[in-house]
């Protein structure tokens, strides 16, 4: 794992929550970001940082390649 | 007095039982204190709520029989409630309430409170109660506006505040959701059971800390969820590894009279199973998006479906699921997209395509389709005996899928839902609507080898001296949207609301009488005394081959009037029997027990 976790500061105005990249869940405090073939990617930690790289990107690749 | 144990060895199993039985316990005894002190039909009729026990950690390590949604649902909320908060900003005696459909909630009447349990002064874990309030403001009374387009018209949005500090009322934060709700009398009845269910939970975990201490609750705890991970798994394992996937539609998001196209790829690999929702449509300008929770808590329900039903409820049990709901579409809502609907008409429909999926290599542990619509009715006005001002959230069973082995259930509330149909002495107490019929609907239940359950009728007419404002949000209208049938089962029986206006003869649809966008998705329409609604659940789809049906269950169909004459010949084969032919014994005594029930009817 290559990626730094980093804090989420939310100001009172602030009322949208950050979706995971992998799983697509609230990420509440702090996000895991790690750069993926050049994209900065923001997950909720490291184990979906794996999911992502172990399916996702394998899971689209074939979409893309099937049409 | 505390139990000893050796730190070295695994927990004794009788011990691990007992701890696991208690803490569900626990919960029952808490939905008793809501059942008894709320103030709407919906709690202590309807048991639309769910109670729920965490460690220090946010594992969820306790629930009971509750609402399968929210119960998944809190997972997501209480450990992103407390994350947000901080775990060092909770004191004893504290309540945080929230409702936000984007932090975790379900959608945005599910009204979420959690409470931290001390003992001896250190944080041991916390307790949370969600429950469904039947009137949260916004632009429709009973807040489920099918027509909405963004939160903010679906009714009081709440991030996570304190509702109460040191078992003191925040009065400033009480009296400003009082001022959003159309019957604020009744949320604070509503709200207040909640909160007295966690008062409960956490006086009785405090005994349970005193008869075991901090430190074997915490180690039973861990384990428990270690051994309900170990049996998820070895059910995972029994799964052929492969990618299954499944589509379904819905009829439209209550804004824009188009289908909406979800889909999902299973993958069963080894002990784990990953659930993909890519493909599914984006998100929509109506109000049937769901929020993360509900989607993630549609797969687990689904798993639960086919897997031991004896696994302890905990959050070990969901490690080895992976849920991914692409944010910004249908299946994980983000700001400002409304979602009332998802949890009530997509949450049934994607727990059946999970369920779906998996059928392709476990025939003999799923169901058919369900009815997968909550057929909510909602309605409000001044009740002519009291002069009070009334609101209800209303929902109906339909019937469920059939599965290998048997029927499936009748007039049952979706498989999220797991609440119960408000009975008809209740309605008419409560609010000015005479209930002109109830009953199942013939041949609403898909055909099959195992018949699909049956839908209801619910004809209700307003009262002398009352006009009411009604909303409602419904699927599985269509003829192309019915609930589907496996193996050769046929499709389940449509959902349906109709009016007939005081003095008109024939029932028509929303869309004629009041030029209402959709057929099934409407929001405020005044009825008057005299008017009629008609509200039909659907059926469930059957399995297998209808003509392979057991005869004299079939003939049993007819005797109740579960199954007409006409679709036992045609659809189930029975050509010689019921009016045409010789008949045996039980076809006569099924000619005259439907005959008797028609006479009753008239």
């Amino acid at each position: 794992m290559s990626g730094r976790w980093e804090p989420i500061v939310m100001q009172v105005w602030d009322t949208v929550v950050t979706p995971c990249d992998c799983c697509g869940q609230v990420v509440a405090r702090r996000q895991w970001v790690v750069d993926v073939d050049g994209e900065e990617r923001r997950f909720c930690g490291p184990d979906c940082e794996q999911l992502y790289r172990s399916y996702v990107v394998p899971a689209r690749a074939a979409e893309t390649a099937t049409g | 007095m505390t139990t000893a144990v050796d730190a070295q060895q695994p927990l004794d199993p009788v011990l691990l039982t007992i701890v696991n039985n208690s803490f569900v316990n626990i919960c029952r005894e808490m939905g008793v204190t809501m059942t008894r002190t709320a103030f709407s039909p919906i709690f202590n009729e309807g048991l639309d709520f769910s109670c729920v026990l965490f460690d220090r950690e946010l594992n969820m390590i306790g629930q009971a029989e509750f609402c399968p949604a929210q119960l998944a649902a809190s997972i997501f909320i209480v450990r992103w409630t407390v994350e947000e908060l901080g775990i060092d900003s909770f004191e004893p005696g504290d309540v945080v309430l929230h409702n936000d459909p984007y932090r975790g909630g379900a959608h945005i009447p599910e009204h979420s409170v959690i409470r931290p349990v001390f003992y001896d002064g250190e944080l041991w874990g916390f307790v949370a109660n969600v429950g469904h309030l039947a009137e949260i403001g916004g632009k429709a009374v009973g807040s489920f506006a099918a027509d909405a387009t963004e939160v903010f018209q679906e009714g009081l949005r709440i991030p996570p505040v304190k509702l109460v500090k040191g078992d003191q009322n925040v009065m400033d934060v009480w009296r400003l959701i009082m001022a959003n709700h159309r019957t604020p009398r009744n949320t604070w009845g509503d709200l207040n059971a909640q909160v007295g269910s966690l008062r409960v939970a956490e006086k009785r975990l405090v005994e349970l800390l005193d008869r075991y201490g901090p430190e074997l609750l915490t180690r039973a705890s861990k384990e428990l969820m270690d051994y309900s991970e170990r049996w998820m798994r070895a059910e995972i394992s029994a799964i052929p590894d492969g990618t299954y996937e499944f589509s379904d539609r819905m009829e439209d998001d209550g804004v824009v009279r188009e289908p909406v196209n979800l889909k999902v790829r299973v993958t069963v690999d080894g002990d784990r199973l990953i659930v993909d929702w890519t493909g599914t449509d984006r998100q929509v300008r109506g109000p049937i998006n769901a929020t993360y929770g509900v989607t993630a808590g549609a797969v687990y329900n689904a798993i639960f479906h086919v897997t031991e039903s004896n696994i302890p409820k905990n959050s070990g049990a969901y490690r080895p699921i992976d849920v991914i709901a692409p944010p910004g579409t249908v299946v994980n809502v983000q700001y400002p997209g409304p979602s009332v609907g998802g949890n009530t008409e997509t949450h049934p429909k994607l727990a059946d395509m999970v369920i779906g999926a998996l059928g392709q290599v476990l025939p003999d542990k799923v169901a058919a389709a369900e009815g997968a619509t909550c057929c909510n009715f909602l309605f409000g006005g001044t009740h002519p005996k009291t002069g009070e001002y009334f609101a209800n959230y209303h929902l109906e069973g339909g019937g469920w899928g059939a599965k290998s082995y048997d029927d499936g259930n009748d007039a049952t509330i979706v498989k999220n839902g797991n609440c119960r149909n408000t009975p008809v002495e209740v309605f008419e107490t409560r609010f000015p609507l005479i209930t002109a019929e109830y009953s199942l609907i013939e041949d609403s239940g898909g055909a099959g080898r195992m018949r699909g359950g049956l839908g209801t009728r619910r004809v209700m007419r307003i009262a002398e001296g009352a006009e009411i404002t009604v909303s409602a949000l419904l699927d599985r209208t269509q003829p192309e949207f019915k609930p589907w049938g496996l193996e050769q089962g046929g499709s389940g029986g449509n959902a349906a609301i109709l009016v007939k206006r005081a003095g008109e003869s024939e029932f028509r649809t929303f869309p004629e009488a009041f030029g209402t966008a959709s057929a099934s998705k409407f929001t405020n329409i005044r009825l008057v005394a005299g008017d009629e609604v008609l509200l039909d659940s659907p059926g469930g789809g059957g399995y297998g081959d209808p003509r392979e049906r057991d005869r004299d269950a079939v003939r049993r169909d007819v005797a109740e009037g579960l199954v007409s004459p006409q679709a036992a010949r045609e659809i189930y084969g029975l050509a010689d029997s019921l009016g045409q032919g010789p008949r045996n014994r039980l076809e006569e005594l099924a000619l005259g027990a439907r005959s008797s029930r028609m006479e009753v009817q008239r």
